[in-house]
């Protein structure tokens, strides 16, 4: 059992994290590979840019929104590591909020303990940060709007989801399964939703739960699908969105829109990644590929989204996990600050599965460690020896993807599924298996 | 976590944003008094190959060389009153390709020679030589590498013009020119007998190349240009003005193309590939449905 407080563990990572800039600063002087991100200096170069009054978009590759030179403005007046001391305060901020929204659903301490910990000490996501990587950013209001939609605060959730799709556009995957979790069944005007609370029993067994009794089938029933927390929260969040680009527009033009949101939309990138279809991209690349081609490769994502939004919207944190995680593994495009992510859900996940780190845990995580190294070998070899590896660079995507579809797979069949919410006349019971 | 804490932990973030809308709302009112744009680099005439780019869409040998001849003729260091045959010489000693892998050094050697009775004349603390590597279609030079200060603070100046986009496949992308400029006055002053020399050792990276049936590309980089600007009293005010080497000594100098074998996709591999590719992900797509749909917790029943 760890007995750490929160504000210890929560203070450790932050002396942790300020040494890590530190010695990164020192890297980046000293030694001939640099600890910081190409990405941060990206960042920086639009941020000065942004502070004498002109468009970050003069700086190439800047594919950001405005917003993230922005905050970044006092790297040019202050110091060069302020933007990285911003990222590493977002990054304890979703160690905190990791805590605060298993608090919520009471579940005990020890449990938050190990969830904090596993963000908080992962070598992935501590790294992230202090190498000048503004994921934690989107990972913190990810997780401040799950911790706003908990409480019932439909319009604050709906304030900060419209920031957060106009900053990265990839949390859009997150709105069906945000409507259909503002269930009228739990979200009713006047009324705090009622959470349900984690048991012991969550680690032991599977339990089947979210039985629907016939008034709920009816409260989903089409005329009761326009809500006004529903509509309240598209609203919101739709109108946020366009404010900020729109506003956007105003200053910076088609170059905004095409930077920072229609080149993500459409991207292909024929460099080697993670994805499967990198090499395919790369060999057609020189041509136009057929609509059918476009469809084809669009197909399965849209088709693991939408089963997944359908099969577990209801447990909203799991829905957001897994869809992330499916997102990632099937997108056209995978560098491994993606993974970012999904690693900030899993430890809100965990508490929930009934899965053991000895041995299944344990398997799971090297496996997936396993796929990764696999490839990064391959990669290596093309990349810094110059060799033709590419076919079995893309094999080891394949089996990536495998190893991707495998662990998704087995954190379901471990997930102990239940609603967030439990109404507040009727106590369903449950059912062990 | 308490009631309190939480609340405590909200009124702090809210006046966290309430302060970076302040923020916002007074860059917003700079930028749109704003009148005035801020050049972003000041010395214009200063890079060669700024001035050529500004004359040509692109980067292509013939019109460089045409560049070279006639419009840089004009600042050749004639015409004014003391003038000299400095004998100039810059010639390159060794070029090679240094690593392996995608992202490799050029290394050059540069000598330069300038005849004995002429360095007292010349200005040499005012001096610098520039030399300007034109780079194929299949490599870049990443501006950013440049900027390193652990490597290159031995250069007065280093740009890259030309195509800086550095994701394109070498053939989506045009070429691109790296121009160094080097501080020559102590290396004058204290010049032997064989003239002097410089080490450049310039990062480079390799592009995406065009499919091959080899599974590889050959990419050659030659020698770079070279040239001398020296800062000198005109009839009426100070000038620059550039000392080049004669055109048949260029004939004399080692030779100098260097070959990067680079590795390439095979266009074999595009028929099977893709049909193996769609049917993983639709394999996998089918696991992740079945798995969600009758593996997983849910379940919804009637009572």
């Amino acid at each position: 059992m760890i007995s750490l407080k929160p504000r210890s563990i929560l203070l450790i990572s932050a002396i942790f994290r300020v040494g890590l800039i530190l010695f990164g600063e020192w890297q980046d002087t000293h030694v001939e590979v640099r600890y910081t991100d190409v990405d941060y200096l990206v960042f920086s170069d639009a941020a000065s840019l942004m502070a004498s009054g002109q468009s970050p978009y003069k700086r190439t590759t800047y594919r950001y929104s405005p917003l993230l030179a922005f905050l970044l403005i006092p790297n040019s007046f202050t110091s060069r590591c302020w933007g990285k001391f911003l990222f590493s305060a977002s990054d304890l901020f979703v160690g905190l909020f990791i805590r605060i929204i298993l608090k919520q659903r009471k579940v005990p301490d020890d449990l938050c303990t190990y969830s904090m910990l596993i963000w908080l000490f992962n070598p992935f996501t501590f790294t992230i940060g202090t190498r000048g990587n503004c994921e934690p950013i989107v990972c913190a209001m990810i997780l401040w709007i799950i911790i706003c939609l908990n409480n019932g605060n439909v319009v604050q959730a709906a304030f900060w989801y419209g920031l957060i799709v106009h900053f990265r556009i990839y949390p859009i995957i997150y709105a069906l399964p945000i409507i259909i979790f503002l269930d009228p069944c739990f979200f009713r005007s006047g009324t705090k939703p009622l959470l349900s609370d984690w048991t012991s029993d969550q680690g032991k067994a599977r339990q089947i739960n979210s039985e629907l009794t016939d008034k709920c089938v009816v409260c989903d029933a089409l005329k009761s699908t326009f809500t006004r927390s529903r509509i309240l929260f598209g609203l919101i969040s739709g109108t946020v969105f366009l404010l900020c680009t729109g506003f956007f527009f105003r200053l910076y033009g088609w170059e905004f829109l095409h930077e920072a949101l229609l080149y993500h939309l459409t991207r292909t990138d024929p460099r080697h990644n993670f994805s499967i279809y990198f090499y395919h991209i790369y060999l057609n690349y020189e041509r136009e590929l057929s609509v059918l081609e476009k469809l084809i490769s669009f197909l399965p994502q849209f088709i693991v989204q939408l089963v997944l939004i359908l099969c577990f919207a209801k447990d909203l944190v799991f829905c957001f996990f897994v869809q992330t995680v499916a997102f990632v593994a099937f997108n056209k495009v995978i560098t491994a600050q993606y993974f970012v992510w999904f690693f900030c859900l899993l430890p809100l996940i965990l508490p929930w599965s009934n899965m053991k780190l000895k041995w299944k845990g344990l398997c799971c995580i090297l496996l997936w460690m396993g796929a990764q190294t696999h490839w990064l070998l391959w990669g290596y070899l093309l990349e810094f020896k110059g060799k033709n590896v590419f076919l079995q660079l893309w094999m080891a995507s394949l089996l990536f993807l495998a190893a991707n579809t495998f662990i998704l797979i087995v954190l379901i069949r471990h997930h102990n599924y239940g609603p967030v919410f439990r109404q507040h006349t009727d106590l369903k019971t449950t059912k062990t298996t | 976590m308490s009631t309190l804490q939480y609340n405590r932990l909200c009124f702090h973030l809210k006046l966290a944003i309430l302060w970076m809308l302040f923020s916002g709302a007074v860059f917003c009112i700079h930028v749109f008094a704003s009148t005035t744009e801020v050049e972003t680099n000041s010395d214009a005439g200063k890079f060669i190959m700024k001035s050529y780019f500004e004359n040509y869409e692109s980067l292509h040998d013939s019109s460089f060389e045409d560049f070279m001849a006639h419009q840089l003729s004009s600042s050749l260091c004639q015409g004014i009153p003391d003038n000299w045959n400095v004998g100039v010489r810059l010639s390159v000693r060794e070029l090679s390709l240094v690593g392996e892998g995608s992202h490799r050094h050029l290394s050059s050697s540069i000598r330069l020679q300038i005849a004995a009775a002429s360095i007292p004349k010349l200005p040499a603390h005012l001096c610098e030589v520039i030399v300007i590597q034109r780079l194929p279609l299949g490599v870049f030079a990443d501006p950013f590498e440049l900027q390193n200060p652990h490597k290159h603070k031995a250069f007065r100046d280093i740009a890259v013009f030309g195509d800086t986009n550095l994701e394109l496949p070498s053939f989506q992308s045009n070429r691109s020119a790296v121009e160094f400029h080097i501080d020559a006055g102590f290396n004058i002053l204290f010049m032997q007998n064989n003239g002097t020399e410089f080490n450049l050792l310039l990062p480079l990276d390799a592009r995406y190349q065009p499919l091959d049936e080899s599974g590889y590309s050959v990419v050659e980089i030659g020698e770079p240009d070279m040239l001398m600007r020296c800062s000198v009293e005109g009839k009426q005010h100070k000038q620059s003005c550039l000392f080049m080497s004669p055109p048949n000594e260029k004939a004399k100098s080692t030779s100098a193309t260097v070959a990067w074998k680079i590795p390439a996709g095979m266009k074999a591999h595009a028929g099977f590939l893709s049909v193996i590719t769609f049917v993983t992900a639709l394999l996998s797509t089918l696991s992740i449905v079945y798995a969600s749909m009758f593996l997983s917790g849910t379940k919804v029943s009637k009572t």
